[in-house]
């Protein structure tokens, strides 16, 4: 009888790369949206 | 000037903003469903719930780059810059979820098949894409008059285009060892349906944040360009 592997490590590392990603590159369109929305009377 | 004065981008910055919100709130409550709802697959173990990452980002990334061809092919016809202004937020999201995807990818592979990555067709085909769109931000970012940039990148988004249906039905073309489509293709989901819903579910979440990503994208991008003209 076949046995399940244990894997569970790269689901955990997994998950964990994609929050990451995900989270930072979110983060830096909210940083570019902020300067865009504020630093516009500045630049003219 | 200030942001109320250019009402487009910043109308768009704010919508996109909030999509965005909802879609990472909708995508915790996908790791939710995966990590504590769903069962794990017999043969494969925990790693096979890395699949509900993992497609519906290479879905999001491929949507994206089909919308770059296709807002590339019709700024070629009608010359409006808001074309190209949408063809360059969208690679540069279609980017962000290529990341994802190969990243998520090898971690699956390696847990499946024993190997990090393997040259089959759909895994180089899909790195050659990517890769496509790498150069595309490079070409984009060393030309200066925006008519001539517009113009040759979208040549190169057209190119990625036709590259786009290889990458999906390359499982089919070729002899492979990447799994064939387990929602996106002709015949009914073979997945049972504690599985199935939470893979629909991260599909919706991930189209829904790339909605919102493009909508920031490209709001910060009218927003720049009303503000140089």
């Amino acid at each position: 009888m076949n046995e399940t592997p244990a894997t569970g490590a790269y689901m955990v590392a997994a998950y964990i790369v994609v929050a990451v990603e995900v989270g930072v590159y979110a983060f830096s369109l909210w940083r570019r949206a902020r300067k865009a929305l504020r630093s516009e009377p500045l630049e003219l | 000037m200030t942001a109320q004065s250019n009402p487009a981008g910043a109308a768009l910055i704010r919508r996109g903003l909030a999509v965005t919100g909802v879609a990472l709130v909708g995508l915790a409550g996908v790791y939710a469903l995966a990590l504590l709802a769903t069962p794990a697959e017999r043969f494969q173990g925990l790693a096979q719930k890395i699949l509900y990452l993992h497609a519906p980002s290479a879905w999001a990334s491929l949507m994206a780059f089909s919308l770059v061809g296709i807002a590339s092919a019709a700024y070629l016809l009608l010359r409006d810059p808001r074309l190209d202004l949408f063809a360059e937020a969208s690679a540069e999201v279609g980017l962000a979820f290529g990341v994802v995807m190969l990243t998520t990818g090898p971690m699956w592979g390696r847990a499946a098949w024993g190997a990090w990555w393997q040259w089959e067709p759909r895994l180089t085909l899909t790195l050659l894409l990517v890769l496509l769109f790498v150069g595309y931000r490079a070409l984009r970012a060393t030309i200066e008059d925006p008519e001539e940039r517009a113009r040759y990148s979208a040549v190169i988004g057209i190119m990625a285009l036709v590259l786009v249906p290889f990458v999906h039905l390359s499982v089919y073309l070729f002899r492979t060892i990447h799994p064939q489509p387990v929602i996106l293709k002709p015949s009914k989901p073979t997945l049972p349906w504690e599985m199935l819903r939470t893979l629909i579910g991260s599909f919706v979440m991930f189209t829904v944040l790339y909605v919102g990503f493009v909508t920031v994208r490209y709001g910060i991008g009218r927003a720049q360009r009303e503000l140089a003209s």
